[in-house]
């Protein structure tokens, strides 16, 4: 396992990091000790059966990515009235006791061996500050990558009664060349956190497109916390990436609290995806929907792993969980586990899942109207992501999903 | 349902099971697990150096394998302390491999399958039966048509002796070998009674053979080891029940099955599991299933403290169908643990697997199973689909189901469900004049009905009996 990369990692590395963004000190010992937590931390669970592990980050070979006072990006951040976005410096400027008191609230900078390299080494920040009372639409963060590893933090905070609907978007920049040239290896390093904090009567809807070059190995936990009333919704889209683990988390909190976890993925040659959507109701009356539907073409595998768990005073719970994955080609692997946690009876719960091709009566109703087949297997996959798409309320998101899937469509 | 089945209505079930007798052993085997016992054991019944071998082998892998304590809501089996059992019991009876008749057994054991109501049900309804009383195997007889067929049912240390070289070839070497799980590596090492079940060709048994195992003895362990082979188009349906009284030590019941499905054969094998809520039931079964051959696994896991219980199929041959029912109830201080695997090796192959499960009281049920799809199953389908019911908020149910596709041309569908009794249910039975408790039976008898349907009549009553027990005074 190359998970000795902290071995090369220095205290002062991560001081300067710090103090290069002007943290207080608070942070900077924060990160001090993910990287003094790093020595006994595991890598990121993988499902493994007999004589069989789902996915293998051995082949995250971070040593040769991870240099972590060489670190790159561009971002462009369009707010909407009312909401603070803001870079990490003018977050810790402008609402300095406010991070300190969520920041690593909602992910635990030690939950594993990435999260707390992550937690050390990140230089590129996010924070999202929807005061209370206020609706704000189409905030957008568009990350480019322009170095090979990069470490990412949003924060994203509704106050009672907020409104904020977020699109992210991943992607390599072109300037990258330059600073991969500097090394031999290939690969790239991309790791995302991003924590949600929804008080009461919040709404916040989350969507991410990770579109990275197809030699990054991308690592991402989203995960939101709900007080009474709030909802927090997720969309992911996954396209870019040559092997992608994320998890996309909710808590429900609160009584009454929702959470919408949304997943469309789209895998071609040989990428690997491995997706978790996780909910735990943790109080009465929440409800989660939980629907993930991906294509996979080529020798691209993916895995995917649901969790609905229902605690025991998580009283009249609904809760709902859909996966479906599409195989266009033989030499594409699906794996997927769809669990059910349920320790109170008064919950009605369901999960479904399937792995198959397309129709073959649809393809015949379509070849019967004269369509080439083609032309009829790619009409059926768009049509299969249409119910996921639905979902997308962000007109630009939604466009730009479709168009990342009709690109990558057979010709 | 006719008059031959009265019998099991009026019997008090409770009685049935929960009635011990003293210990009466001709040989008893110290407690825990050296080579030495294992070379006693074998010994003492006589086996070729072979079997020996095997076993020996077994114990070292045994004790190499860690325990399986690492998967997500899985019984707690630290009490499972090897060393603390008594692997071995040769009940007292003169003849080995059995008696054909149950006056020739010492009463207490005659009397013991008489309470179980064996005897009744062999007269009526099988062709063969099996009864094994703690290590060995005391009863075993078959209806003479079927010897004369060619029909081999016989205790497994008699098969040993008498049928040397198939056991040889099957006996845990393709279905179960001992490194497949820690317990099938000690089931390895120590096994000991069990069926031997072999159909010839062209053969169909139509009438259930089954085998009773019965352990009467406080922290005893009991191991039997079952092989069944169905050669080419020929068909069986093998029937296991279990029950033990309860003791304040735990017992362990580990168990191994073998069954090898030929070419266009069918075995069903169905267990009814009544262990004594201090046993630990971790058990190993797996099918391999040729070419247009079918296997169906029918399980009833009622009792026990805690059951690891996830039968396997392989089908290894074109068109192969694998049918899983299985159902699974825990009360107080039970985890129940079971599911299915399946692997889809060839083409046009089909399962199903049907999972339905109650808790109640503090129980847990699981659901853990796996399909896995080869790179060139073509034309394959799997369907998945497990319910739970859960009656109050002390109980867990939990579902894991696994899937791993290889194979792009096939049909995998999973579907699961969890939920409460339903008040509205219970409300329409109850202003037809049913009180509460015989609404909640009723709603649970119907829960379970898939299942029960596929079971023979005198099961699917135990069956329906032992819950209406388990729900008996619980129901709030």
């Amino acid at each position: 396992m190359s998970t000795q990369v902290h071995a090369n990692l220095t205290e002062e590395q991560v001081a300067e990091i710090s103090e290069q963004l002007d943290e207080p000190e608070w942070l900077l010992e924060t990160r001090l000790d993910a990287l003094d937590a790093l020595e006994d931390l595991d890598m990121p669970a993988v499902i493994q059966t007999p004589g069989r592990e789902w996915t293998n980050l051995d082949a995250l070979d971070y040593e040769s990515f991870v240099d972590p006072l060489e670190m790159a990006q561009e971002k462009d951040r369009v707010d909407a009235d009312g909401v603070d976005v803001l870079s990490w410096s003018e977050a810790l400027d402008e609402h300095g006791d406010l991070i300190e008191e969520q920041f690593g609230s909602v992910v635990d900078p030690q939950r594993n061996y990435l999260t707390a390299l992550s937690t050390a080494l990140f230089s590129a920040g996010t924070v999202v500050y929807v005061p209370e009372g206020v609706d704000a639409e189409d905030v957008k963060i568009r990350t480019r990558m322009n170095s090979r590893a990069l470490f990412n933090y949003t924060l994203v905070v509704a106050e009672e009664s907020a409104s904020v609907t977020i699109l992210e978007r991943q992607e390599t920049g072109e300037d990258s060349e330059v600073a991969s040239a500097t090394s031999d290896a290939s690969g790239r390093y991309y790791s995302g956190v991003v924590e949600a904090v929804a008080d009461e009567n919040a709404h916040v809807q989350y969507g991410a497109l990770q579109n990275l070059d197809e030699d990054t190995y991308n690592y991402q936990v989203k995960r939101g916390h709900t007080d009474q009333y709030a909802t927090v919704n997720w969309i992911e889209g996954n396209i870019g990436s040559r092997l992608t683990k994320t998890s996309v988390e909710t808590r429900l909190l609160g009584d009454s609290s929702e959470s919408k976890i949304v997943g469309a993925f789209f895998g071609h040659e040989d990428q690997h995806f491995d997706l978790g959507s996780r909910v735990w109701h943790e109080a009465e009356h929440t409800t989660a929907d939980l629907v993930t539907r991906g294509v996979l073409d080529d020798t691209a595998r993916s895995v995917y792993e649901g969790v609905q768990d229902v605690g025991q005073d998580a009283w009249d719970t609904n809760s709902y969980q859909r996966e479906n994955t599409l195989m266009l080609s033989d030499e594409s692997e699906a794996d997927a586990s769809p669990k059910l946690i349920i320790n109170n009876h008064d919950t009605e719960a369901s999960h479904s899942a399937t792995v198959g091709q397309v129709d073959a009566e649809d393809m015949f109703y379509m070849t019967s109207r004269s369509i080439p087949e083609q032309v009829a297997e790619n009409m059926l996959v768009e049509g299969f992501f249409e119910p996921v798409l639905s979902e997308v309320a962000v007109d630009e998101f939604r466009e730009d999903l479709a168009d990342l899937i009709a690109h990558r469509l057979r010709e | 349902m006719s008059s031959d089945q009265d019998h099991l209505r009026e019997t008090d079930t409770e009685k049935r099971f929960e009635f011990k007798k003293e210990e009466n052993s001709a040989f008893e085997a110290e407690k825990g697990l050296t080579e030495e016992t294992i070379r006693v054991i074998s010994e003492d019944k006589d086996e070729p150096q072979w079997m020996l071998d095997r076993r020996l082998r077994a114990l070292e892998q045994f004790q190499e394998m860690p325990m399986p304590d690492d998967w997500p809501g899985a019984p707690d089996l630290s009490e499972v302390d090897v060393d603390e059992i008594v692997p071995y019991i040769r009940p007292d009876i003169e003849t080995r491999g059995g008696a054909e008749n149950w006056e020739d057994l010492p009463d207490e054991i005659q009397d013991t399958f008489d309470k179980l109501g064996i005897p009744e049900a062999e007269k009526n309804a099988l062709s063969g039966v099996g009864a094994q009383y703690e290590s060995e195997i005391v009863y075993q007889n078959m209806q003479e048509r079927w010897e004369d067929k060619g029909v081999i049912f016989c205790d497994m240390d008699k098969a040993v002796q008498e049928h040397e070289e198939i056991v040889k070839e099957y006996f845990m070497t393709k279905a179960v070998p001992p490194s497949d799980n820690k317990f099938a590596a000690l089931h390895g090492a120590i096994w000991s009674g069990g069926s031997f079940v072999y159909v010839p060709e062209d053969t169909t048994v139509d009438m259930p053979v089954q085998a009773y195992f019965r352990m009467n003895s406080d922290g005893m362990g009991q191991f039997e080891h079952t092989l069944i082979i169905a050669e080419e188009n020929s068909e069986v349906h093998y029937i296991e029940g279990c029950s033990a009284p309860k003791y304040s030590a735990f017992n362990l019941h580990s168990g191994g099955v073998e069954v090898f499905v030929k070419e266009n054969a069918h075995v069903q094998y169905s267990t009814v599991q009544n262990w004594s809520k201090n046993t630990y039931n971790l058990n190993t079964k797996r099918a391999i299933a040729e070419k247009d051959a079918t296997m169906e696994w029918v399980s009833g896991s009622m009792g026990s403290k805690a059951t690891m219980l996830y039968p396997s199929t392989i089908l290894k041959g074109p068109g192969a169908t694998d049918n899983h029912i299985t159902i699974a109830m825990a009360g107080e201080g039970q985890n129940i643990d079971t599911g299915a695997k399946v692997y889809h090796n060839a083409p046009d192959t089909k399962s199903t697997i049907e999972s339905k499960s109650i808790s109640k009281d503090g129980g847990r049920t699981n659901y853990r199973g796996l399909v896995h799809m080869a790179d060139g199953a073509e034309n394959s389908s799997t369907s998945v689909e497990c319910d739970a019911l859960m009656f109050d908020n002390e109980s867990t149910s939990d579902t894991m189901p696994y899937m791993e596709i290889q194979e792009n041309k096939v049909d995998v569908a999973h579907e699961a469900t969890v939920g409460k009794i339903g008040d509205e249910d219970v409300f329409y039975l109850e202003t037809r004049g049913l009180d509460d408790d015989d609404a909640k039976q009723m709603i649970v008898a119907g829960f379970i009905e898939p299942i029960t349907e596929e079971l023979p009549i005198e099961y699917a009553v135990e069956l329906n009996r032992l819950i209406e027990l388990e729900m008996e005074g619980s129901l709030g």
